[in-house]
C-alpha cells in the first residue's frame, strides 16, 4: 500500500508511474484542496 | 487522516508513503493581511478566484508585493487588464534572484510600461474596513488599493514531516537523499516540500520549481515502482518576462558566488537576438559568471526583448555538463539569420569572461 500527501505535480507524477510500473500496488492520494495536478 | 468533508478522522495504513505536500505562500503576520481583497496567486482555487473578484468588482488599482516570478507575472495581467498598478519592493531591484545590474533592467521595464514601482520600501500593514483591505501602509507612505497581491516567495508544508521527527535541509524543507528518500524508512518526499541538490554550489537548496517537483516526483515514482533511479540535482534556472522583456537566470548569481567565498570573473555584453538588419530583432544583455581559479562556468543571467530568455538553457546544459568558458567558446550552436547571429551572445559574454578573468 503506497500513501501519497499531497496530489499535485510531484504527488501525481509519481502515483501515475507507480501505476503504470506496478499495476498490482494500492496507491491512495490525498490531496486537501478539490483539484489534482493543478500546477503542472 | 482528517477528512475535510465529514470532519472525521482516521489512520490509514501504509507501507511506504510519499510526502507530496508542496510549499505555501509566504504571508508576513501584518495587521489586516487576512483581508479577503489580498490573494496570494497559489492554486487554480484562489486563481479563480481573483479571476471572480476581477470581474464582479472591477478594482480600478492593485498594489503588488514583491517584484519576483509572481509578482512581474501579475504585474503583466494586471496591467494588461486595465488596472493602475502600483509595486513594492523591499531591495532597490525586482527580480532579485538577478544581480542587480541586470535586475535594475526590469525596475525600468515596469517603470516604462507604466507601473508605479517603488524601491527600497516595506509594507508595514494594511488598513482595512469590513474585512475589506483599503490601503497598504509602507515605512514611507499609504497607499490606497482596491486589489492587492502577495508575491514574497514560498516556504515548504514541512510540519508534518517535522512533527513525525523526520531530518529538514535549507529553509526548512525536507531532506532527502538523490533517489527521493527522507532519512526515516519507508517516508519518501518529492516537490516544493523537498530540498534538492545544486550541481554548481554542491549543496542542498530549496527551490520551488514544477519543473524540479515533477522530476523529483519521477524519480520517487520510479524508486517506489522497483526501478532504481536517482536525481542528479538542479542548477537553479528559471525564466520570466513582464510584457516585452524577458529575463531568465541559470546556475549561481554574484551573492550565492560569494556566499561560497569564490572568487569570480564576470563577462557582460549587450547583442542582439538576431542580427540588426533582420526584422524581429531585439536587444539581449548576457551576464556570464566563472570561478577565476579554474574558468569552470558558475552561473548566466539574461535579459531582453522577445527571443531572448530561453537562451538560457544553452547555460543550464553547459552547467549540468561542468563547463568551462573555453568549453562554451567553440559551441556548434545553430546559426542564419531568422534565428541568432554568426556568434552566441552567451559565447560572447564567455568570451568576455575570459578576458576579464
Amino acid at each position: 500500500m503506497l500513501i501519497v500527501i499531497g496530489g499535485d505535480a510531484a504527488g501525481m507524477t509519481a502515483a501515475s508511474l507507480v501505476r503504470r510500473l506496478q499495476p498490482e500496488t494500492g496507491i491512495t492520494v490525498f490531496e486537501r484542496g478539490p483539484y489534482t495536478s493543478f500546477a503542472a | 487522516m482528517k477528512d475535510l468533508t465529514s470532519a472525521t478522522e482516521r489512520w490509514e495504513p501504509y507501507d511506504q508513503l510519499l510526502l507530496a505536500t508542496g510549499a505555501r505562500p509566504f504571508r508576513p503576520p501584518l495587521e489586516g493581511i487576512d483581508s479577503r481583497n489580498i490573494y496570494d496567486v497559489h492554486n487554480l482555487v484562489n486563481g479563480t478566484q481573483l479571476k471572480r473578484a476581477l470581474a464582479e468588482q472591477q478594482p480600478r488599482s492593485a498594489v503588488i508585493i514583491g517584484g519576483g516570478y509572481l509578482g512581474l507575472e501579475m504585474a503583466e495581467a494586471l496591467h494588461m487588464r486595465g488596472l493602475n498598478v502600483t509595486m513594492i519592493q523591499r531591495s532597490a531591484q525586482v527580480m532579485s534572484t538577478l544581480d542587480p545590474d541586470m535586475g535594475g533592467r526590469l525596475n525600468r521595464a515596469l517603470l516604462h510600461h507604466g507601473i508605479d514601482l517603488r524601491v527600497n520600501e516595506t509594507v508595514q500593514g494594511f488598513e482595512h474596513k469590513a474585512g475589506l483591505a483599503v490601503a497598504v501602509a509602507t515605512d514611507k507612505q499609504t497607499i490606497p488599493a482596491d486589489l492587492i497581491i502577495l508575491g514574497l516567495g514560498v516556504v515548504p508544508n514541512s510540519q508534518l514531516a517535522k512533527d513525525a521527527g523526520i531530518p529538514l535541509g535549507p529553509k526548512e524543507s525536507i531532506k532527502v537523499n538523490a533517489m527521493q528518500q527522507t532519512e526515516t524508512a519507508n517516508i519518501w518526499a518529492a516537490g516544493d516540500c523537498a530540498q534538492s541538490f545544486h550541481l554548481v554550489s554542491r549543496r542542498p537548496v530549496h527551490i520551488a520549481l514544477g519543473t524540479i517537483a515533477n522530476k523529483q516526483g519521477r524519480i520517487a515514482g520510479m524508486n517506489l515502482g522497483g526501478r532504481p533511479a536517482a536525481f542528479p540535482g538542479v542548477v537553479g534556472t528559471a525564466i520570466t518576462k513582464f510584457m516585452d522583456t524577458e529575463c531568465a537566470r541559470t546556475g549561481l548569481n554574484e551573492r550565492e558566488i560569494e556566499a561560497l567565498g569564490l572568487e569570480y570573473a564576470v563577462g557582460m555584453i549587450e547583442a542582439h537576438t538576431l542580427p540588426r538588419y533582420y526584422p524581429g530583432s531585439a536587444p539581449i544583455s548576457v551576464k556570464v559568471l566563472a570561478e577565476k581559479s579554474s574558468a569552470r562556468l558558475l552561473g548566466v543571467q539574461i535579459v531582453g526583448g522577445p527571443g531572448s530568455a530561453k537562451r538560457i538553457d544553452t547555460a543550464a546544459t553547459a552547467l549540468h555538463a561542468g563547463f568551462s568558458l573555453e568549453d562554451l567558446l567553440y559551441l556548434d550552436l545553430s546559426y542564419a539569420p531568422p534565428f541568432a547571429g554568426v556568434w552566441d551572445p552567451i559565447v560572447i559574454a564567455a568570451r568576455m569572461a575570459l578576458k576579464n578573468g
